[in-house]
Protein backbone atom coordinates (compact mmCIF):
# COMPACT_ATOMS: atom_id res chain seq x y z
CA UNK A 1 0.00 0.00 0.00
CA UNK A 2 1.47 3.80 -1.00
CA UNK A 3 1.90 6.04 1.96
CA UNK A 4 1.18 9.86 1.68
CA UNK A 5 2.68 12.10 4.11
CA UNK A 6 -0.52 13.75 6.35
CA UNK A 7 -2.42 16.32 4.90
CA UNK A 8 -2.75 20.00 6.54
CA UNK A 9 -5.68 20.68 8.24
CA UNK A 10 -5.50 23.69 7.37
CA UNK A 11 -5.41 23.22 3.07
CA UNK A 12 -8.62 20.34 4.14
CA UNK A 13 -10.57 22.96 6.19
CA UNK A 14 -10.15 25.06 3.42
CA UNK A 15 -10.79 23.27 0.61
CA UNK A 16 -14.11 22.27 2.53
CA UNK A 17 -15.17 25.51 2.66
CA UNK A 18 -14.79 25.89 -1.39
CA UNK A 19 -16.97 22.68 -1.52
CA UNK A 20 -19.38 23.94 0.26
CA UNK A 21 -19.25 27.48 -1.70
CA UNK A 22 -19.83 25.51 -4.96
CA UNK A 23 -22.67 23.35 -3.69
CA UNK A 24 -24.19 27.19 -3.16
CA UNK A 25 -22.72 28.56 -6.13
CA UNK A 26 -24.86 26.11 -8.07
CA UNK A 27 -28.17 25.94 -6.36
CA UNK A 28 -27.72 30.27 -6.25
CA UNK A 29 -27.46 30.28 -9.43
CA UNK A 30 -30.33 28.06 -10.17
CA UNK A 31 -32.28 30.16 -7.76
CA UNK A 32 -31.27 33.47 -9.94
CA UNK A 33 -32.30 31.53 -13.21
CA UNK A 34 -35.71 30.89 -11.86
CA UNK A 35 -35.94 34.50 -10.76
CA UNK A 36 -35.00 35.76 -14.01
CA UNK A 37 -37.65 33.83 -15.26
CA UNK A 38 -40.16 35.45 -13.50
CA UNK A 39 -38.86 38.55 -14.07
CA UNK A 40 -39.02 38.47 -17.73
CA UNK A 41 -42.75 37.11 -17.79
CA UNK A 42 -43.48 40.58 -15.63
CA UNK A 43 -41.69 42.80 -17.99
CA UNK A 44 -43.02 41.01 -21.28
CA UNK A 45 -46.43 40.48 -19.70
CA UNK A 46 -46.43 37.02 -20.63
CA UNK A 47 -48.81 34.51 -18.21
CA UNK A 48 -46.52 35.24 -14.97
CA UNK A 49 -49.27 33.49 -13.01
CA UNK A 50 -46.89 29.98 -14.35
CA UNK A 51 -44.09 31.31 -14.03
CA UNK A 52 -44.93 32.69 -10.32
CA UNK A 53 -47.01 29.53 -9.84
CA UNK A 54 -44.12 27.26 -10.61
CA UNK A 55 -41.48 29.26 -8.96
CA UNK A 56 -43.07 29.16 -5.28
CA UNK A 57 -42.66 25.31 -5.27
CA UNK A 58 -39.38 25.40 -6.96
CA UNK A 59 -37.58 28.04 -5.43
CA UNK A 60 -38.01 26.75 -1.57
CA UNK A 61 -37.07 23.18 -3.09
CA UNK A 62 -33.50 24.22 -3.79
CA UNK A 63 -33.29 26.34 -0.72
CA UNK A 64 -34.25 23.43 1.93
CA UNK A 65 -31.69 21.65 -0.25
CA UNK A 66 -28.97 24.07 0.51
CA UNK A 67 -30.17 24.63 4.28
CA UNK A 68 -30.02 20.46 4.36
CA UNK A 69 -26.22 20.77 2.80
CA UNK A 70 -25.21 23.80 5.37
CA UNK A 71 -26.85 21.80 8.12
CA UNK A 72 -24.60 19.20 7.82
CA UNK A 73 -21.87 21.18 6.71
CA UNK A 74 -22.33 22.77 10.22
CA UNK A 75 -23.54 19.69 12.15
CA UNK A 76 -20.38 17.76 10.93
CA UNK A 77 -17.61 19.51 9.68
CA UNK A 78 -17.55 22.70 11.89
CA UNK A 79 -19.03 21.49 15.24
CA UNK A 80 -19.22 17.71 15.12
CA UNK A 81 -15.54 16.32 16.01
CA UNK A 82 -15.05 15.05 18.71
CA UNK A 83 -18.29 16.08 20.09
CA UNK A 84 -19.61 13.04 22.19
CA UNK A 85 -22.86 13.88 24.07
CA UNK B 1 -16.50 -2.67 22.42
CA UNK B 2 -15.67 -5.23 19.93
CA UNK B 3 -14.12 -3.98 16.61
CA UNK B 4 -17.02 -3.08 14.48
CA UNK B 5 -14.83 -3.92 11.15
CA UNK B 6 -16.23 -6.71 9.38
CA UNK B 7 -14.00 -9.07 8.06
CA UNK B 8 -15.55 -9.33 4.47
CA UNK B 9 -15.32 -5.35 4.31
CA UNK B 10 -11.93 -5.88 2.80
CA UNK B 11 -13.88 -7.49 -0.24
CA UNK B 12 -15.86 -3.87 -0.55
CA UNK B 13 -12.42 -1.89 -0.56
CA UNK B 14 -10.91 -4.32 -2.60
CA UNK B 15 -11.85 -2.29 -6.06
CA UNK B 16 -10.50 1.00 -4.85
CA UNK B 17 -6.86 -0.69 -3.35
CA UNK B 18 -6.38 -3.11 -6.22
CA UNK B 19 -7.02 -2.73 -10.08
CA UNK B 20 -7.35 -5.88 -12.08
CA UNK B 21 -6.83 -6.54 -15.70
CA UNK B 22 -10.80 -6.74 -16.27
CA UNK B 23 -10.96 -3.10 -15.44
CA UNK B 24 -8.45 -2.17 -17.81
CA UNK B 25 -10.58 -4.15 -20.58
CA UNK B 26 -13.62 -2.95 -19.34
CA UNK B 27 -12.43 0.72 -19.53
CA UNK B 28 -10.81 0.10 -23.13
CA UNK B 29 -14.04 -1.77 -24.74
CA UNK B 30 -16.22 1.49 -22.93
CA UNK B 31 -14.06 3.97 -24.35
CA UNK B 32 -14.34 2.39 -27.94
CA UNK B 33 -18.09 2.85 -27.91
CA UNK B 34 -17.68 6.79 -26.25
CA UNK B 35 -15.31 6.87 -29.38
CA UNK B 36 -17.87 5.85 -31.83
CA UNK B 37 -20.71 8.03 -29.91
CA UNK B 38 -17.67 11.14 -30.09
CA UNK B 39 -17.23 10.70 -33.80
CA UNK B 40 -21.16 10.41 -34.69
CA UNK B 41 -21.62 13.62 -32.43
CA UNK B 42 -18.79 15.66 -34.00
CA UNK B 43 -19.92 14.82 -37.30
CA UNK B 44 -23.75 15.60 -36.48
CA UNK B 45 -21.91 18.97 -35.17
CA UNK B 46 -20.63 20.18 -38.17
CA UNK B 47 -22.88 19.11 -41.05
CA UNK B 48 -26.27 19.46 -39.00
CA UNK B 49 -29.42 16.58 -37.95
CA UNK B 50 -29.31 16.22 -41.65
CA UNK B 51 -26.79 13.37 -41.38
CA UNK B 52 -29.74 11.56 -38.68
CA UNK B 53 -32.61 9.60 -39.72
CA UNK B 54 -34.78 13.24 -37.97
CA UNK B 55 -37.05 14.94 -40.73
CA UNK B 56 -40.12 16.65 -41.18
CA UNK B 57 -42.51 15.10 -40.07
CA UNK B 58 -40.50 12.90 -37.36
CA UNK B 59 -38.42 15.26 -36.18
CA UNK B 60 -38.14 13.55 -32.48
CA UNK B 61 -36.23 10.03 -32.65
CA UNK B 62 -33.88 7.92 -30.85
CA UNK B 63 -32.17 10.97 -28.77
CA UNK B 64 -35.75 11.68 -27.15
CA UNK B 65 -36.32 7.63 -27.12
CA UNK B 66 -33.03 7.93 -24.62
CA UNK B 67 -33.95 10.71 -22.97
CA UNK B 68 -37.00 9.40 -21.66
CA UNK B 69 -35.70 5.77 -21.27
CA UNK B 70 -32.37 7.24 -19.49
CA UNK B 71 -34.71 9.82 -17.10
CA UNK B 72 -36.34 6.55 -16.57
CA UNK B 73 -33.98 4.76 -15.01
CA UNK B 74 -32.82 7.34 -12.72
CA UNK B 75 -35.85 6.21 -11.42
CA UNK B 76 -33.81 3.28 -10.06
CA UNK B 77 -31.81 5.03 -7.09
CA UNK B 78 -33.37 7.90 -5.53
CA UNK B 79 -36.48 6.93 -5.33
CA UNK B 80 -36.33 3.25 -4.79
CA UNK B 81 -32.98 4.02 -2.31
CA UNK B 82 -35.76 6.69 -0.14
CA UNK B 83 -38.90 4.36 -0.45
CA UNK B 84 -36.62 0.79 1.26
CA UNK B 85 -35.01 3.57 3.71
CA UNK B 86 -38.28 5.47 5.30
CA UNK B 87 -40.02 1.92 5.36
CA UNK B 88 -37.15 0.53 6.90
CA UNK B 89 -36.84 -1.99 4.83
CA UNK B 90 -33.59 -3.76 6.58
CA UNK B 91 -32.37 -5.98 3.47
CA UNK B 92 -32.15 -2.53 1.23
CA UNK B 93 -28.68 -2.13 2.85
CA UNK B 94 -26.47 -3.15 0.52
CA UNK B 95 -28.52 -2.22 -2.57
CA UNK B 96 -29.14 1.84 -1.81
CA UNK B 97 -25.83 3.18 -2.70
CA UNK B 98 -26.18 1.02 -6.04
CA UNK B 99 -29.03 2.65 -6.84
CA UNK B 100 -28.52 5.80 -5.93
CA UNK B 101 -25.00 6.48 -7.90
CA UNK B 102 -27.43 4.93 -11.07
CA UNK B 103 -29.73 7.83 -10.67
CA UNK B 104 -26.48 10.26 -10.59
CA UNK B 105 -25.31 8.93 -13.73
CA UNK B 106 -28.16 8.68 -15.86
CA UNK B 107 -29.58 12.29 -15.08
CA UNK B 108 -26.70 14.04 -16.78
CA UNK B 109 -26.62 11.16 -19.46
CA UNK B 110 -30.34 12.02 -19.91
CA UNK B 111 -30.05 15.50 -19.95
CA UNK B 112 -27.44 15.25 -22.40
CA UNK B 113 -29.83 13.90 -24.81
CA UNK B 114 -31.34 16.84 -25.22
CA UNK B 115 -28.42 18.92 -26.01
CA UNK B 116 -27.34 16.53 -28.61
CA UNK B 117 -30.88 16.46 -30.00
CA UNK B 118 -30.96 20.24 -30.89
CA UNK B 119 -28.29 19.97 -33.09
CA UNK B 120 -27.12 23.46 -31.91
CA UNK B 121 -26.43 22.96 -28.69
CA UNK B 122 -25.72 26.84 -28.00
CA UNK B 123 -29.20 27.46 -28.20
CA UNK B 124 -29.36 25.66 -24.94
CA UNK B 125 -28.37 29.13 -24.03
CA UNK B 126 -31.31 30.83 -25.63
CA UNK B 127 -33.92 28.64 -22.90
CA UNK B 128 -31.68 30.25 -19.90
CA UNK B 129 -32.08 33.52 -21.05
CA UNK B 130 -35.52 33.60 -22.93
CA UNK B 131 -37.32 30.65 -21.32
CA UNK B 132 -40.56 30.96 -20.77
CA UNK B 133 -42.67 28.62 -17.78
CA UNK B 134 -45.75 28.22 -19.94
CA UNK B 135 -43.45 25.60 -21.71
CA UNK B 136 -43.31 21.92 -20.52
CA UNK B 137 -40.13 21.46 -21.80
CA UNK B 138 -38.96 24.22 -18.94
CA UNK B 139 -40.92 22.62 -16.34
CA UNK B 140 -38.70 19.49 -17.46
CA UNK B 141 -35.51 21.40 -17.09
CA UNK B 142 -36.58 23.11 -13.56
CA UNK B 143 -37.31 19.51 -12.01
CA UNK B 144 -34.72 17.74 -13.53
CA UNK B 145 -32.29 20.43 -11.89
CA UNK B 146 -34.32 19.29 -8.70
CA UNK B 147 -33.86 16.38 -9.06
CA UNK B 148 -30.35 16.07 -9.80
CA UNK B 149 -29.64 18.42 -7.25
CA UNK B 150 -31.31 16.35 -4.62
CA UNK B 151 -30.24 13.17 -6.13
CA UNK B 152 -26.01 14.07 -5.71
CA UNK B 153 -26.94 15.69 -1.77
CA UNK B 154 -28.47 12.13 -1.16
CA UNK B 155 -26.02 9.87 -2.90
CA UNK B 156 -23.19 12.00 -1.14
CA UNK B 157 -24.64 12.15 2.48
CA UNK B 158 -24.69 8.24 3.08
CA UNK B 159 -21.60 8.30 1.70
CA UNK B 160 -19.55 10.49 4.59
CA UNK B 161 -18.72 7.91 7.24
CA UNK B 162 -17.33 5.91 4.58
CA UNK B 163 -15.20 8.37 2.88
CA UNK B 164 -13.71 8.57 6.69
CA UNK B 165 -13.14 4.54 6.40
CA UNK B 166 -11.61 5.54 2.97
CA UNK B 167 -9.36 8.77 4.76
CA UNK B 168 -8.43 6.51 7.78
CA UNK B 169 -7.71 2.99 6.01
CA UNK B 170 -5.93 3.81 2.14
CA UNK B 171 -2.69 5.06 2.03
CA UNK B 172 -3.89 6.81 -1.51
CA UNK B 173 -6.16 9.88 -2.45
CA UNK B 174 -6.01 11.75 1.59
CA UNK B 175 -6.76 15.02 0.57
CA UNK B 176 -9.53 13.98 -1.36
CA UNK B 177 -11.33 11.66 1.31
CA UNK B 178 -10.24 14.15 3.67
CA UNK B 179 -12.01 16.95 2.30
CA UNK B 180 -15.30 15.26 1.69
CA UNK B 181 -14.81 13.39 4.98
CA UNK B 182 -16.06 16.76 6.60
CA UNK B 183 -14.08 15.01 9.72
CA UNK B 184 -16.21 12.68 10.00
CA UNK B 185 -14.96 11.00 13.46
CA UNK B 186 -17.93 9.08 14.04
CA UNK B 187 -19.57 10.82 17.51
CA UNK B 188 -22.89 10.45 18.83
CA UNK B 189 -23.91 14.15 17.39
CA UNK B 190 -22.37 13.67 13.82
CA UNK B 191 -24.38 10.81 13.43
CA UNK B 192 -27.85 12.10 14.87
CA UNK B 193 -27.27 15.35 12.47
CA UNK B 194 -25.97 12.66 9.04
CA UNK B 195 -29.28 10.64 10.23
CA UNK B 196 -31.41 13.83 10.21
CA UNK B 197 -30.33 15.05 7.30
CA UNK B 198 -30.68 11.56 5.52
CA UNK B 199 -34.43 11.49 6.41
CA UNK B 200 -35.13 14.72 5.36
CA UNK B 201 -33.46 14.21 1.67
CA UNK B 202 -35.86 10.63 1.65
CA UNK B 203 -38.69 12.68 2.41
CA UNK B 204 -38.41 15.38 -0.22
CA UNK B 205 -36.54 13.23 -3.18
CA UNK B 206 -39.63 10.98 -3.36
CA UNK B 207 -42.23 14.01 -4.84
CA UNK B 208 -39.20 15.18 -6.85
CA UNK B 209 -38.92 11.94 -8.36
CA UNK B 210 -42.44 11.59 -8.92
CA UNK B 211 -42.62 15.53 -10.15
CA UNK B 212 -39.68 14.65 -12.62
CA UNK B 213 -41.16 12.18 -14.82
CA UNK B 214 -44.46 13.51 -14.15
CA UNK B 215 -43.18 16.65 -15.94
CA UNK B 216 -41.20 14.33 -18.78
CA UNK B 217 -44.89 12.76 -19.54
CA UNK B 218 -45.98 16.70 -19.65
CA UNK B 219 -44.10 17.24 -22.91
CA UNK B 220 -45.70 14.85 -24.58
CA UNK B 221 -49.10 14.89 -23.33
CA UNK B 222 -49.75 18.29 -23.01
CA UNK B 223 -50.20 18.50 -27.05
CA UNK B 224 -52.92 17.33 -29.02
CA UNK B 225 -51.12 14.81 -30.51
CA UNK B 226 -53.12 11.27 -31.14
CA UNK B 227 -52.00 8.98 -28.99
CA UNK B 228 -49.50 11.79 -26.27
CA UNK B 229 -52.69 13.80 -25.24
CA UNK B 230 -53.90 11.60 -22.08
CA UNK B 231 -54.48 12.16 -18.67
CA UNK B 232 -53.22 9.15 -17.70
CA UNK B 233 -49.57 10.17 -19.18
CA UNK B 234 -48.13 11.19 -15.66
CA UNK B 235 -48.53 8.60 -13.64
CA UNK B 236 -48.58 5.78 -16.89
CA UNK B 237 -44.36 7.38 -17.17
CA UNK B 238 -43.74 7.40 -13.01
CA UNK B 239 -45.11 3.25 -13.49
CA UNK B 240 -42.50 2.89 -16.43
CA UNK B 241 -39.72 4.36 -14.69
CA UNK B 242 -40.04 2.77 -11.83
CA UNK B 243 -40.22 -0.47 -13.28
CA UNK B 244 -37.18 0.00 -15.42
CA UNK B 245 -35.47 1.96 -12.99
CA UNK B 246 -35.80 -1.50 -10.99
CA UNK B 247 -34.41 -3.88 -13.50
CA UNK B 248 -31.21 -1.50 -14.81
CA UNK B 249 -30.68 -1.67 -10.64
CA UNK B 250 -31.10 -5.64 -11.09
CA UNK B 251 -28.78 -5.84 -13.60
CA UNK B 252 -25.89 -3.62 -12.08
CA UNK B 253 -26.17 -5.58 -9.12
CA UNK B 254 -25.46 -8.83 -10.95
CA UNK B 255 -22.73 -7.40 -13.04
CA UNK B 256 -20.75 -5.74 -9.85
CA UNK B 257 -21.62 -9.07 -8.00
CA UNK B 258 -19.65 -10.90 -10.17
CA UNK B 259 -16.94 -8.73 -11.36
CA UNK B 260 -16.27 -7.78 -7.60
CA UNK B 261 -16.98 -10.68 -5.60
CA UNK B 262 -20.03 -9.37 -3.83
CA UNK B 263 -21.84 -12.68 -3.26
CA UNK B 264 -21.31 -12.23 0.40
CA UNK B 265 -23.05 -8.88 0.70
CA UNK B 266 -25.62 -9.30 -2.10
CA UNK B 267 -27.84 -12.91 -1.44
CA UNK B 268 -30.22 -14.42 -3.46
CA UNK B 269 -32.72 -12.88 -1.02
CA UNK B 270 -31.94 -9.36 -2.19
CA UNK B 271 -33.21 -10.22 -6.11
CA UNK B 272 -35.67 -12.17 -4.54
CA UNK B 273 -37.32 -9.48 -3.13
CA UNK B 274 -36.44 -7.12 -6.05
CA UNK B 275 -37.88 -9.85 -8.40
CA UNK B 276 -41.27 -9.68 -6.60
CA UNK B 277 -41.20 -5.83 -6.66
CA UNK B 278 -40.53 -6.49 -10.96
CA UNK B 279 -43.39 -8.55 -11.03
CA UNK B 280 -45.79 -6.05 -9.23
CA UNK B 281 -44.67 -3.51 -11.54
CA UNK B 282 -44.94 -5.48 -14.49
CA UNK B 283 -48.32 -5.97 -13.55
CA UNK B 284 -49.17 -2.67 -13.19
CA UNK B 285 -46.92 -1.73 -16.62
CA UNK B 286 -49.83 -3.77 -18.15
CA UNK B 287 -52.72 -2.49 -16.50
CA UNK B 288 -51.99 1.22 -17.80
CA UNK B 289 -50.73 0.51 -21.05
CA UNK B 290 -54.52 -2.14 -21.56
CA UNK B 291 -56.10 1.72 -20.03
CA UNK B 292 -54.05 3.71 -22.45
CA UNK B 293 -54.81 1.76 -25.30
CA UNK B 294 -58.10 0.56 -25.01
CA UNK B 295 -59.10 4.10 -23.98
CA UNK B 296 -58.02 5.21 -27.39
CA UNK B 297 -59.31 2.11 -29.09
CA UNK B 298 -62.82 2.53 -27.69
CA UNK B 299 -63.26 6.95 -28.30
CA UNK B 300 -62.18 5.98 -32.15
CA UNK B 301 -61.10 9.02 -33.41
CA UNK B 302 -59.45 8.95 -37.15
CA UNK B 303 -56.43 10.66 -36.23
CA UNK B 304 -55.89 8.62 -32.87
CA UNK B 305 -57.02 4.80 -35.05
CA UNK B 306 -54.25 5.69 -37.56
CA UNK B 307 -51.26 5.58 -35.00
CA UNK B 308 -53.16 2.70 -33.04
CA UNK B 309 -52.93 0.48 -36.34
CA UNK B 310 -49.38 1.72 -36.98
CA UNK B 311 -48.47 0.20 -33.82
CA UNK B 312 -50.53 -2.90 -33.70
CA UNK B 313 -50.34 -4.21 -36.85
CA UNK B 314 -48.37 -1.33 -38.87
CA UNK B 315 -44.96 -0.59 -39.74
CA UNK B 316 -44.34 -0.74 -36.05
CA UNK B 317 -46.06 -3.84 -34.94
CA UNK B 318 -42.44 -5.79 -34.18
CA UNK B 319 -41.54 -3.11 -31.84
CA UNK B 320 -44.82 -2.92 -30.32
CA UNK B 321 -45.47 -6.33 -30.09
CA UNK B 322 -41.48 -7.23 -28.96
CA UNK B 323 -42.47 -4.31 -26.28
CA UNK B 324 -45.11 -6.31 -24.75
CA UNK B 325 -43.14 -9.70 -24.97
CA UNK B 326 -40.08 -7.87 -22.65
CA UNK B 327 -42.36 -6.19 -20.33
CA UNK B 328 -45.52 -8.57 -19.58
CA UNK B 329 -44.74 -12.14 -21.04
CA UNK B 330 -41.27 -12.85 -20.25
CA UNK B 331 -41.53 -11.22 -16.37
CA UNK B 332 -44.48 -13.19 -15.90
CA UNK B 333 -43.00 -16.35 -17.38
CA UNK B 334 -39.78 -16.06 -15.30
CA UNK B 335 -41.20 -14.45 -11.67
CA UNK B 336 -44.85 -15.66 -11.52
CA UNK B 337 -43.79 -18.22 -9.36
CA UNK B 338 -43.03 -16.40 -6.32
CA UNK B 339 -40.88 -19.36 -4.18
CA UNK B 340 -38.89 -19.88 -7.62
CA UNK B 341 -37.13 -16.66 -7.93
CA UNK B 342 -33.35 -17.58 -9.00
CA UNK B 343 -31.09 -15.20 -9.73
CA UNK B 344 -30.77 -16.18 -13.15
CA UNK B 345 -34.58 -16.23 -13.93
CA UNK B 346 -34.36 -12.26 -12.62
CA UNK B 347 -31.40 -11.76 -14.48
CA UNK B 348 -33.55 -12.51 -17.40
CA UNK B 349 -36.50 -10.78 -16.84
CA UNK B 350 -34.71 -7.16 -15.66
CA UNK B 351 -32.76 -7.70 -19.09
CA UNK B 352 -36.00 -8.03 -21.14
CA UNK B 353 -37.57 -5.02 -19.04
CA UNK B 354 -34.52 -2.60 -20.13
CA UNK B 355 -34.53 -3.57 -23.93
CA UNK B 356 -39.02 -3.30 -23.52
CA UNK B 357 -38.62 -0.12 -21.60
CA UNK B 358 -36.55 1.15 -23.98
CA UNK B 359 -38.76 0.21 -26.92
CA UNK B 360 -41.90 1.69 -25.21
CA UNK B 361 -40.42 5.06 -25.04
CA UNK B 362 -39.87 4.63 -28.78
CA UNK B 363 -43.40 3.24 -29.45
CA UNK B 364 -44.48 6.59 -27.57
CA UNK B 365 -42.36 9.11 -29.37
CA UNK B 366 -41.84 7.80 -33.17
CA UNK B 367 -45.45 6.66 -34.31
CA UNK B 368 -47.26 9.74 -33.15
CA UNK B 369 -45.02 11.65 -35.23
CA UNK B 370 -44.91 9.75 -37.98
CA UNK B 371 -48.97 10.04 -38.46
CA UNK B 372 -49.51 13.40 -37.47
CA UNK B 373 -52.28 15.22 -36.94
CA UNK B 374 -52.12 18.44 -38.98
CA UNK B 375 -51.86 18.04 -42.94
CA UNK B 376 -48.41 16.91 -42.79
CA UNK B 377 -47.09 14.38 -45.25
CA UNK B 378 -46.71 10.90 -43.40
CA UNK B 379 -43.13 9.46 -42.84
CA UNK B 380 -41.21 6.83 -41.22
CA UNK B 381 -38.28 7.10 -39.02
CA UNK B 382 -35.43 4.92 -39.83
CA UNK B 383 -32.04 6.08 -37.63
CA UNK B 384 -28.79 6.30 -39.42
CA UNK B 385 -24.84 5.40 -37.74
CA UNK B 386 -25.15 8.41 -36.01
CA UNK B 387 -28.26 7.91 -34.03
CA UNK B 388 -26.81 4.42 -33.54
CA UNK B 389 -23.39 5.41 -32.70
CA UNK B 390 -24.66 8.13 -30.36
CA UNK B 391 -26.93 5.67 -28.35
CA UNK B 392 -24.08 3.37 -27.79
CA UNK B 393 -21.82 6.34 -26.64
CA UNK B 394 -23.96 6.96 -24.29
CA UNK B 395 -24.50 3.58 -22.96
CA UNK B 396 -20.61 3.51 -22.82
CA UNK B 397 -20.52 6.85 -20.98
CA UNK B 398 -22.96 5.85 -18.19
CA UNK B 399 -21.01 2.29 -17.70
CA UNK B 400 -17.71 3.88 -17.84
CA UNK B 401 -18.71 6.58 -15.49
CA UNK B 402 -20.16 4.05 -12.81
CA UNK B 403 -17.23 1.75 -13.37
CA UNK B 404 -14.88 4.61 -12.34
CA UNK B 405 -16.68 5.57 -9.45
CA UNK B 406 -16.24 2.29 -8.08
CA UNK B 407 -12.83 3.19 -7.84
CA UNK B 408 -12.71 5.47 -5.62
CA UNK B 409 -15.75 4.98 -3.28
CA UNK B 410 -17.35 1.46 -2.09
CA UNK B 411 -20.11 0.54 -3.99
CA UNK B 412 -22.28 -1.24 -0.80
CA UNK B 413 -22.27 1.22 2.16
CA UNK B 414 -19.75 -0.01 4.54
CA UNK B 415 -21.57 1.87 7.43
CA UNK B 416 -24.65 0.95 6.99
CA UNK B 417 -23.79 -2.36 7.32
CA UNK B 418 -22.55 -2.22 10.36
CA UNK B 419 -25.04 -0.49 11.63
CA UNK B 420 -27.46 -3.50 10.34
CA UNK B 421 -25.91 -5.65 12.64
CA UNK B 422 -25.20 -3.58 15.51
CA UNK B 423 -28.02 -1.78 15.92
CA UNK B 424 -30.88 -3.12 13.70
CA UNK B 425 -31.23 -6.45 14.64
CA UNK B 426 -32.17 -5.68 18.28
CA UNK B 427 -34.62 -2.29 16.70
CA UNK B 428 -36.37 -5.02 13.93
CA UNK B 429 -37.02 -7.17 17.03
CA UNK B 430 -38.62 -4.53 19.10
CA UNK B 431 -40.18 -3.31 16.09
CA UNK B 432 -42.17 -6.27 15.44
CA UNK B 433 -42.91 -7.34 18.82
CA UNK B 434 -44.41 -3.94 18.99
CA UNK B 435 -46.60 -4.77 15.80
CA UNK B 436 -48.28 -8.10 17.90
CA UNK B 437 -51.10 -7.95 19.80
CA UNK B 438 -50.76 -7.00 23.46
CA UNK B 439 -50.46 -3.82 26.27
CA UNK B 440 -50.63 -0.51 24.05
CA UNK B 441 -48.47 1.82 26.19
CA UNK B 442 -50.23 5.55 25.46
CA UNK B 443 -47.74 8.19 24.85
CA UNK B 444 -49.77 11.75 25.28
Amino acid sequence: MEHQPPVSDRLVRTLQWVWLGVAFLLVGSIVLWIVGLIRAAWKLDDVLSASVGISIVAIPVFLVFMGVVFYVFWGIALHGRGRED
Amino acid sequence: MADPRDTHEDILLAPIEHTGPGFYWAVAFLSLLILWGAIAYSIQFTEGLGVTGLHQPVGWGFYVTNFVFFIGISHAGTLISAILRLSKAEWRRPITRMAEVITCMVIFIGAGQILVDLGRPDRMLNVLRHGRYQSPLLWDATSISAYLTASLTYLYLPMIPDIAILRDRLGKRKLLYSVLALGWTGTEHQHRVLNRAIAIMAVLVIPIAVSVHSVVSFVFSMTLQPSWHSTIFGPYFVVGAIFSGIAGLILTMIIFRKAYKLHYYLKPIHFRYLGQLLLIMSLLWFYFTFAEYLTGYYGAEPEEMKVFWAKFTGPFWPFFWSMVLCNFVVPLACLASLKRHTVGKVMIASAAIVVGMWLERFIIVVPTLSFPRLPFPEGVYLPTWVEWGETAGSFGLFALFYLLFTKFFPIISIWEIREGRETSLKEVEERIVSYLPGEVEEKT
